[in-house]
């Protein structure tokens, strides 16, 4: 068990700059998920605090340790990797002993870490097959007990739900949370999926471009996203945006753009006032809007045109034409009838609405 | 819907497809098994002629088709010459050591032109390139001028060299394939579990490459094996080579083909063991 700490930490392939600038403290026994689209450099991040990419700038340590020019072997980490990248050529026993085995630990010894890991994650059965003969989901377990077995000091994932179809996955999912009940070990998990990030960790980081946004709990990320693409990538369906221009009359913000015209009271928004004359981004989550005027003072209403309806079973998501932008609306009573092209009035509570940097 | 419960049209489309699909996979078949037929009749027709022609007396072999008498003695003949034995035992070796070698260094160079970016493979990709750009033929002088040179003409060592040195032009970029498609991320692993990357490559990429390094094997034990230029070039008396010693019956007092036949049905023999054992590790090794 140990806390992991980056350290301004930078990567660059020539003049391109992968990671920037990153630093993280993970806590011991803590889960922490890398999350952001392809090309962010979660990946990157996870493969050199791995060893398996050389640190261009800043120190990582593992334990206390800094462990920037420590081969990976010396680092005392376990990884499962997206293909799971099991030896073809080794039967399951034999791939859940080779770390071992590579690290002389006696042949008992290995035998029993063997036969617990096994055991931990259900593989029992399968020890002696080879990874070809397996299902997806029975390799990924394989690679989970990899890790196990040396009871290494930090667990790193690297989109390992990634090649799963979608049924395994949430499976794999739940038996990951399981799994880190019964063994709390640092872990490190990158995933460009929000819901794998917002289900397992303890903390989330999301990363854009080589650059930390934000790192915070499921909650604070979802509740306080720090700007517009947290928001974004936080939360489904995505938050709804809409550039509006601040204007100030008495005691009110008026915020507007065609189509569309809130009122704030000034008090409850006191930073809006530096935004007057300006253009800001409105963020509304799909879910905080409702159908029908505004119930009291503590809401804000405004009227659109459905455009498309979308019934998922147990709520329905409308698309709704706001002067020329088209937002989200979710968690509409499925039985409603609602027709293309038909006036809607909805409200959101001012205590939901986000505000950010115009583009 | 209605076509189903009624079963009318249905049974019917099934009655024609079942009629043309019982016809046509057998012409298929009869057609593939013709062609499959000729293309081996092609390739044998040769082969059958040669051990026709290595079982004839040396007066028969210009009749091979029409006489009835077949005799063993010119294998007899050949193996009583001792040139011929010492060519065997020297095509068997350096064919097997110019293997060796060949694949302890196109394994190492087609992994780093697999794995490793930047000006070293960049520059030994290069190298491969331009030496694979000159025509073999191109070589035989320069290297009859550098074996001389280097003392080592007529020798093992100076048939092995350009032998391996072909075979790494050549196959490493094979085995960079071979590489290439093996994921590299179980290397990584293996690093994390212990391995340095010496290790890695050495305890998990050549156990996963064995299938193509087998097929590379058998593939450069065939090319030396039956090589001629080079070793008519390269080697004299004291090395005598298989292929060019089987040449050596067209003399200057005429051609001995029932001798040259019965040497060459000699010389098929390893092969074709080679090729027996081996077809399926080539078939599986080339699919990677």
């Amino acid at each position: 068990m140990a806390e992991v700490v980056l350290t301004n930490v930078q990567k660059a392939y020539g003049p391109v700059v992968a990671v920037k600038d990153i630093s993280l403290d993970v806590k011991d026994r803590e889960f922490v998920v890398l999350v952001g689209p392809s090309g962010c450099g979660k990946s990157t991040t996870l493969r050199m605090i791995a060893g398996l990419e050389e640190v261009s700038g800043g120190t990582i340590a593992i334990g206390g340790r800094v462990v920037n020019h420590l081969q990976p072997k010396d680092r005392d980490i376990a990884m499962v990797f997206q293909n799971y990248a099991l030896y073809q050529h080794m039967s399951v026993r034999d791939n859940l002993g080779f770390g071992l085995r590579n690290r002389r630990v006696p042949e008992p010894e290995i035998a029993a870490a063997v036969a617990r890991a096994a055991r931990t994650l259900s593989i029992e059965p399968l020890l002696d097959r080879r990874p070809r003969q397996l299902s997806g989901g029975q390799q990924q377990r394989v690679a989970l007990g990899r890790c196990l077995v040396r009871n290494p000091k930090v667990f790193l994932f690297d989109e390992p739900l990634s090649n799963l179809d979608a049924q395994l996955r949430t499976q794999m999912r739940t038996e990951l949370k399981e799994l880190r009940l019964r063994v709390p070990t640092t872990s490190i998990f990158v995933t460009h999926d929000q819901i794998e990030a917002m289900t397992l960790g303890d903390r989330i980081v999301v990363m854009k471009d080589g650059v930390m946004h934000q790192v915070g709990t499921p909650l604070e990320l979802y509740r306080r996203p720090v700007n517009r693409f947290v928001a974004s990538f936080i939360g489904s369906p995505a938050m709804n945006f809409l550039d509006v221009d601040v204007a100030c009359e008495a005691e009110t913000f008026t915020l507007s753009c065609r189509g569309l015209r809130l009122a704030l009271p000034s008090r409850a928004f006191p930073n809006l006032g530096s935004c007057v004359g300006q253009s800001v981004c409105i963020g509304m989550r799909p879910q905080h809007i409702r159908l029908g005027p505004p119930a009291n003072a503590s809401e804000v209403g405004f009227k659109g045109t459905v455009m498309v309806t979308e019934q998922l079973g147990d709520e329905q998501v409308l698309v709704v034409r706001l002067g020329a932008t088209d937002i989200r609306v979710a968690g509409v009573d499925p039985d409603l009838k609602l027709a293309t092209g038909s006036e809607l009035e909805a409200a959101i509570a001012t205590a939901n609405l986000h505000f950010f940097d115009a583009e | 819907m209605t076509t189903l419960l009624t079963g009318r049209p249905f049974s019917s489309a099934r009655r024609e497809a079942g009629f043309f699909s019982a016809l046509a996979p057998r012409g298929k078949a009869v057609l593939f098994a013709l062609a499959a037929i000729a293309v081996c009749a092609l390739f044998a027709f040769p082969v059958f002629w040669l051990v026709l022609t290595s079982l004839r007396p040396g007066t028969g072999v210009y009749y091979v088709h029409r006489g009835t008498e077949f005799t063993i003695d010119n294998f007899h003949e050949v193996l009583s010459q001792e040139i011929v034995l010492r060519a065997l035992f020297n095509s068997f070796m350096i064919s097997t050591v110019a293997t060796v070698l060949s694949l302890g260094v196109t394994a190492t160079s087609g992994y780093m032109l697999s794995r490793f970016k930047g000006p070293i493979p960049n520059t030994w990709f290069s190298l491969i390139y331009i030496f694979r750009c000159v025509p073999y033929v191109a070589w035989v002088l320069p290297l009859y001028f550098v074996t001389q040179r280097l003392g080592i003409f007529d020798t093992y060592w100076g048939l092995l060299f350009p032998h391996v040195a072909v075979h790494i032009c050549f196959f490493s970029w094979i085995m960079k394939g071979f590489f290439d498609g093996i994921d590299p991320s179980m290397e990584y692993a293996a690093m994390i579990d212990g391995c340095s990357r010496w290790g890695a490559f050495w305890r998990v990429a050549m156990p996963a490459a064995i299938p193509g390094l087998t097929a590379l094997a058998i593939l450069c034990w065939l090319y030396t094996w039956n090589e001629f230029l080079f070793a008519l070039i390269l080697t004299a008396h004291e090395t005598p080579i298989l292929t060019v010693v089987m040449a050596q019956f067209v003399h200057e007092l005429g051609m001995e083909w029932h001798l040259m036949s019965a040497t060459a049905v000699i010389a098929l023999v390893p092969a074709l063991i080679v090729t027996l054992f081996g077809q399926k590790y080539v078939v599986r090794g080339l699919r990677i």
